[in-house]
């Protein structure tokens, strides 16, 4: 009991009972009994001393004066002394040291003050207390008399008390009345501290309550009229006895042959009566809103007869005495009918009548993937309003067991049932009416604590408007003491922003909002503070008596803490259930169990039933063996005898669901929106991304512009060498953002996802929302990075070319990054996935390494390697060099000739030689007079080779029609005319094609003018080279360096040189997309497309898949299954290793 | 996923206006529609006859240096513009130019710079798909050694003989033409600027001498003049030709008579040119030179 109510509560006894000629032995009994009974001998003689003078008007000091609240010195104090020393010592019986106030020494007037003007004013005061034998009840009350009374009512009452304690008070110096009789003097008092209280319409029935011998007599009896009044509230009262009450208003609880009766008063502590009482409207409403949760009651008990050996908490009640009764007492009688809070609250809580629930688990086990077993069988059933604890050692079980309680996880056998409705498999039917509170920080550390919490109730709360939603999350935060630092950003643990205690209300919030009928709450309080951990329990309590079902794992809960819980589930290691009950018996079981003398006192202490649990047998010595005395199977069959868990009558009404989702669409709104603003609200985070793209396009394109001109040393983006390079790297830097940006994407979120998981809100919404974010981020960055890079360098007219790629790629990346994110469990083997991913990339992009120069078990002449084929930065390199290069706005004029010329001049030059080297071999070869095997493979390889390659020129084909090339292009019928016929065939093409390079020549050079003449006057061919045409990206697309400008392979020959001019030939196989590098057409299902076009579909069709593995989580899929092949072989050889050894 | 499609979109958009300009192709079609007649072709015996009456340049600059006149780099070509000539008029004449220049330098024995204009020379050659024809390897050796000039020359001329059979072969004569005028105008332009700084009797008749080549050249270029190319250059050409308007050049024969010495009969006399030319003509011609030369090497 705090300070301040003594002090005022012994001043009010002493005013109370100095009232009708002053106080009787038996009052002063009372208070001295009283304060015993509250305190500690020694204080309680002080204030039994304290309440003496009081009663012979002792001036104490910090008494409010009338003049006004001026804080009174320790020199006005004895002055005032002095005057009541002079005043009360007229025979000089005590003397003293005179007080020199001239001092300026302050420890000197304090030494003075206690050590001798107080004692002796003490002495004096004390000399003239007498106690009466009689009372002298007085008719009528004078004026002053009353003033007199406010005043000194006033002067003694303590301002700082709450409303509890002011109701407390009441109840105490009405009990004091009922020993001196109630008068007018009385109830004057009484009147002016109820008015002073405001408490000015409860206290009559306080009074009734208080004063009333049974509960038939609950009236209050007004000493100034003579009549009796009715209660206000008689529906605040709760009569516990044999019988039924009287008053129809009354709550009854019948318990057969009840010797008397129990009553209850039940308080509503309200600030109702302070809002009347004025203040400005604000204050008034949020007074208002912050008791919708906080108007907890408070009950008195009385008991009221004899006969019953009643209990309160184990200490003996007395008949007629009030008593408290706070959360988590009971009254036990001595036959063993015992009464719970739980029990008595139920009465008075509105709601908990409302909603209907019944939860039962029945027979479940559960066993953890390895077989192991995490819940030992059993089965648990509770009605609506119960905070149920779950406690038990570390290993016992406690987060499994809720795990599958809730729905998490399923259970091996057995089911959970919540109004019937089985958890695991009727997931829709229950769908929303659990609530998960995880042990991990859920909040988004970006965002404020409003914005937390507002975009978790748009996303399931979607009934409600806007401004509801606002009023809401207000309203939730104002209740948890949040609403002061709504607009402060959560920050991470490290980066501490708000406080532990607040962050896991914040946490708890998430799910309050809602108000799930069955929560589930993981460890609330670790880590808090005392006073933190005990606010965090209290609002659950109150969600309990709101009637809600919640289940809390706690850990080495307080005391004060433990009582606050109805039910309490004890686990034991390995999954048992050691005890089922309420939370006081729990303990007292345990000691009755183990023979303990003080098993039936009442106990609170938590970790004495562990001691006694984990109890270790001693050895001779005395220490402990670490052998359990019980084994938790031991515990487990003992409660097993003991009790029997009755199931609650099964509710067949559907459990209010809270949740209400927003359709995908709006989800993915919302989660857009959310993932925006915490990424905004990161200065560090935007920086860094928005400005990594033009720094490294910065440095990348200044290191690598050099002054290629050797004569005017000026830059001319022709002969930048470096443009093939600055492909590649360009798509590096998008890949590398696209991947960094979204590795930690996922992972981030994990444990927010998780509970969004359990409020099944979309995957796809939550995908989407991520893709659409950092799509756009990447359509910044590779833009941004394009914009500059291209400028610095001197690239025109390819910027969207460029960026249309990169886009692509970095996208391509950002999905690959959100795999690779939803896939590992930490940051670093994300980080190190990283470089396995990259690497290959960079070396099949085809040009660090040439394809053809690649090992052959990969690598196929002429086309690319399908390996490289899964690479998105060969398809990137190859679209973006194969673009610049054919339609810049030098080439794209000279383009077709360009490469008309480039296939003819490669017939001419190469493959009609070689064809008629070919052809003279055979002749040679088929003269030999000794053919021997090896002269005949060549012989038939030669004549199949140039029979095949023959008839790819089609066009020219009749000019042969002479011969008939199958028939005799075989060993045995290929004879000298033939190839002389073929000779002069190849010849005549050659001629053909020659002529047709000289045209194109002479087209290509009227090119200039021509343009000049119809399309720019100003056009200038050297220039137009120079600004658009690159020497270096010139010679890579064409291959110039290769040295074999014409390979045999497979019976056929390759042109290796200019593959950016040879447009692939259109395979029958439609599906067939392959081709040489760099080809500038691409062939599919028996179509031609450009590269470009083809290449930017691959990569998002890559992008596709990578987001379909992504949706169905297929990699992780694979992950797991791997590793559950990798432990089988593990354990396998472990095993084999044992049984070795 | 909406982004996506929206940027897509956009992409799709942006590229689809990139678009609409005429390329070359379209250019050349409209072109051939309009149609134009080819002209009779030069015959290859009249070719060769021409061309192998048009002197090579080397022997101009063993005359020039004959005369104890220093190597002028001034007066040659930058050897560093190879980049610019992207057609085939450009690398034909260039490649002429680059000839010359090559064995101007090569007899001075600078050999940097003839290995530079040996690299403009590849370029060209390269460019015109006739660089399998010069011997690079060996003219590299034979020009970092100052003895080997007999060599030299042999080579030299085997090689052009080499791409005037080639380009023939191929169809494009006119190219052969294009490189011997490259290389003659360069040469006539050393000419011009060496006599300009040092005048010199021998040096002022040859220059006079090129009246009758330059005839010829223009006789032959002629016959291509449906290439706009060529014909600017044969307009040039004709500026050229007025200039020589009124050098004149009268042929005298000496009557020797028939000598018989055994079998052998030494017939012909010899003849002898006489050329006049005045100072002034010599100054245009100086002059107009050089702006063929400069403009064929922009």
């Amino acid at each position: 009991m705090s300070k301040e109510i003594l002090e005022t509560l012994v001043r009010l006894f002493a005013l109370l009972s100095r009232q009708d000629g002053g106080v009787t032995q038996e009052e002063y009994d009372f208070v001295k009994d009283y304060l015993i009974a509250e305190l500690n001998e020694e204080l309680a003689n002080e204030y039994v001393k304290r309440f003496r003078l009081a009663v012979v008007g002792f001036p104490f000091k910090g008494d409010k004066t009338s003049k006004g609240s001026t804080e009174q010195t320790d020199t006005d104090y004895i002055s005032e002394l002095e005057k009541y020393i002079e005043k009360n010592n007229k025979e000089n019986t005590y003397t003293y040291i005179a007080w020199d106030s001239s001092q300026t020494n302050v420890s000197y007037h304090i030494d003075y003050l206690h050590k001798t003007i107080l004692p002796v004013a003490e002495k004096i005061a004390e000399s003239q207390f007498k106690l009466s034998t009689e009372k002298q009840v007085q008719g009528e009350i004078k004026v002053t008399e009353s003033i007199k009374v406010n005043r000194e009512v006033e002067k003694i009452t303590k301002a700082q008390l709450d409303l509890y304690q002011k109701v407390l008070i009441l109840v105490r110096i009405f009990e004091l009345i009922t020993i001196g009789g109630f008068s007018r003097s009385r109830k004057g008092v009484i009147e002016a501290v109820a008015d002073y209280f405001k408490l000015k319409s409860e206290y009559k029935d306080l009074g009734a309550f208080v004063l009333s011998k049974s509960s038939n007599q609950l009236k209050y009896h007004n000493p100034d009229t003579g009549t009796d009044e009715d209660l206000k509230e008689a529906g605040e009262i709760l009569v516990a006895g044999a019988e039924k009450s009287d008053n129809e208003l009354h709550k009854s609880l019948i318990f057969e042959n009840f010797q008397g009766e129990l009553i209850f008063k039940y308080v509503i502590v309200t600030n109702d009566e302070l809002n009347k009482q004025g203040g400005n409207a604000d204050e008034t409403t949020s007074a208002v809103k912050k008791n919708k949760l906080k108007s907890e009651g408070i009950f008195f008990v009385k008991y009221l007869g004899t006969g019953e050996n009643l209990k309160r908490n184990g200490f003996p009640m007395r008949s007629g005495v009030v008593y408290q009764f706070p959360a988590g007492s009971t009254i036990r009688s001595g036959r063993g009918i015992s009464l719970y809070f739980n029990e008595v609250n139920e009465f008075f809580m509105e709601i908990l009548k409302s909603t209907k629930l019944s939860f039962t688990a029945s027979n479940i086990e559960y066993r953890f993937p390895n077989n192991a077993i995490g819940v030992q069988p059993m089965t648990l059933s509770y009605p609506q309003g119960r905070l149920v604890g779950i406690m038990g050692g570390s290993g016992a079980g406690k987060t499994t067991l809720m795990n599958v309680l809730s729905g998490i996880e399923s259970p091996y056998s057995g089911n959970v049932y919540i109004n019937g409705m089985d958890v695991h498999n009727d997931t829709d039917k229950i769908d929303g009416v659990v609530g998960f509170i995880a042990q991990d920080d859920l909040l988004l550390e970006d965002l404020t604590v409003y914005q937390n919490l507002y975009y978790n109730a748009k996303l399931c709360l979607a009934q409600l408007k806007e401004n509801e939603i606002h009023d809401r999350v207000i309203d939730t935060l104002d209740s948890l003491g949040l609403e002061h630092i709504k607009e402060i950003k959560v920050g991470n643990v490290l980066n501490k922003k708000i406080s532990g205690g607040q962050r896991k209300r914040l946490n708890i919030a998430l799910e309050l909002i809602r108000e799930p009928a069955v929560m589930f709450v993981d460890e609330p309080t670790s880590g808090l503070s005392s006073k933190d951990s005990q606010n965090v329990v209290d609002l659950l309590k109150e969600l309990a008596l709101r009637g809600k079902l919640i289940f809390v794992v706690i850990h080495q809960p307080s005391a004060d803490i433990y009582k606050t819980f109805d039910e309490m589930i004890i686990l034991d290691r390995g999954g048992y259930l050691a005890f089922q009950g309420n939370p006081i018996e729990a303990i007292k079981y345990f000691k009755r169990e183990t023979n303990q003398a003080d098993a039936d006192k009442e106990h609170d202490n938590p970790e004495e039933m562990f001691k006694i649990i984990e109890k270790e047998v001693y050895d001779d010595y005395g220490r402990e063996t670490g052998k359990r005395q019980f084994s938790p199977i031991d515990w487990n069959r003992r409660f097993k005898q003991k009790f029997q868990i009755k199931e609650v009558p099964t509710v067949t009404e559907q459990p209010p669901s809270s949740l209400h989702r927003p359709n995908v669409a709006k989800q993915s709104v919302l989660f857009t929106v959310r993932d925006f603003l915490s990424k905004v609200s990161n200065l560090q985070y935007m920086l860094i991304n928005l400005l990594e793209a033009p720094v490294l396009a910065m440095l990348l394109a200044f290191i690598i512009r050099f002054q290629n001109e050797p004569k005017t040393e000026n830059y001319v983006f022709r002969y930048n060498d470096n443009i093939p390079a600055y492909i590649l790297i360009c798509i590096i830097i998008s890949l590398f953002m696209g991947l960094t940006v979204s590795a930690e994407e996922i992972i981030k979120d994990r444990k927010i996802q998780k509970r969004e998981k359990f409020l099944n809100l979309s995957r796809f919404a939550y995908l989407s929302s991520k893709i659409s974010i950092l799509f756009m981020l990447s359509a910044i960055q590779t833009f941004t990075f394009v914009v500059i890079g291209n400028a610095i360098l001197g690239i025109q007219g390819e910027l969207f070319s460029y960026w249309g790629i990169l886009f692509a790629v970095s996208c391509f990346a950002n999905v690959l990054g959100l795999n690779i994110s939803s896939t590992f469990n930490s940051v670093i083997t994300i980080y190190i996935t990283i470089p396995l991913l990259l690497i290959p990339q960079l070396i099949l992009s085809g040009i660090i390494f040439r394809y053809e120069k690649m090992n052959h078990a990969i690598s196929e002449k002429g086309k690319v390697p399908l390996l490289a084929d899964i690479m998105v930065s060969r398809w990137a390199f190859e679209a973006i060099s194969v673009d610049h290069f054919m339609h810049n706005k030098f080439q794209k004029d000279f383009q077709e000739l360009d490469a008309e010329t480039s296939r003819d001049q490669f017939k001419v030059k190469f493959w009609i030689p070689e064809l008629k080297n070919r052809v003279n071999r055979s002749i040679e070869n088929r003269e030999k007079s000794d053919k021997n095997d090896s002269i005949k493979s060549i012989l038939k390889k030669d004549l199949d080779l140039v029979k095949n390659e023959i008839k790819i020129e089609k066009a020219y084909l009749n000019l042969l029609k002479d011969t008939d090339v199958d028939k005799k292009m075989t060993i045995e019928s290929f004879d000298t005319p033939t190839g002389d016929n073929l000779n002069v065939y190849l010849d005549s093409l050659s001629n053909k094609f020659q002529n047709k390079i000289n045209d194109a020549e002479k087209d290509k050079e009227k090119m200039p003018d021509l343009i000049r003449k119809q399309r720019d006057k100003k056009y200038n061919l050297n220039k137009q080279k120079d600004s658009y045409f690159n020497d270096g990206l010139s010679g890579f697309v064409r291959n110039i360096d290769v040295k074999d400008m014409l390979i045999e392979y497979k019976g056929k020959l390759l042109q290796q040189i200019d593959p950016v001019f040879l447009e692939p030939k259109i395979s029958n196989n439609p599906i067939d997309y392959r081709t040489h590098f760099m080809a500038p057409k691409k062939h599919f299902f028996g179509k031609l497309f450009d590269t470009y076009w083809f290449n930017t579909s691959v990569i998002w069709l890559f992008t596709f898949v990578l987001y379909l593995t992504l949706y169905f989580d297929t990699i992780k899929g694979i992950g797991t299954l791997l590793e559950k092949i990798f432990g089988g072989i593990y354990r396998m050889f472990s095993a084999l290793k044992n049984k070795k050894s | 996923m909406r982004n996506f499609i929206i940027c897509t979109t956009l992409a799709i958009f942006l590229f689809a206006c990139g678009e609409s300009e005429k390329t070359g192709k379209d250019l050349l079609k409209e072109d051939k529609k309009t149609g134009k007649t080819t002209k009779a072709a030069l015959t290859k015996e009249v070719l060769t006859d021409i061309i192998n009456s048009i002197p090579l340049s080397l022997e101009v600059s063993f005359l020039i240096m004959d005369l104890n006149i220093p190597y002028d780099k001034k007066a040659l070509s930058s050897a560093d513009d190879v980049s610019k000539f992207n057609n085939n008029y450009k690398q034909a004449v260039n490649l002429g130019i680059y000839s010359t220049d090559l064995g101007y330098a090569n007899i001075y024995s600078q050999t940097q710079d003839a290995l530079n204009y040996l690299t403009g020379v590849k370029m060209m050659a390269d460019g015109l798909q006739i660089g399998q024809h010069f011997d690079f390897q060996t003219i590299k050796k034979l020009a970092s050694s100052k003895n080997n000039i007999d060599s030299l020359l042999l080579v030299t001329n085997k090689n052009l003989e080499d791409i005037n059979k080639h380009l023939q072969e191929k169809g494009r004569p006119d190219l052969t033409i294009l490189i011997l005028t490259g290389g003659w105008i360069e040469s006539l332009h050393l000419t011009c600027e060496v006599t300009k700084k040092k005048p010199n009797p021998l040096l002022k008749s040859r220059i006079g001498d090129q009246k009758i080549i330059l005839d010829q050249l223009l006789l032959l270029l002629s016959f291509y003049d449906d290439n706009a190319n060529i014909k600017s250059l044969i307009e040039q050409m004709n500026r050229l030709q007025k200039m020589y308007e009124n050098v004149k050049i009268t042929i005298k024969t000496k009557d020797v008579p028939i000598k018989t010495s055994g079998d052998i009969i030494e017939a012909g006399g010899e003849s002898e040119s006489i050329i006049e030319i005045t100072p002034k003509d010599l100054e245009n011609i100086t002059n107009v030179t050089k702006e063929i030369r400069n403009k064929m090497a922009e």
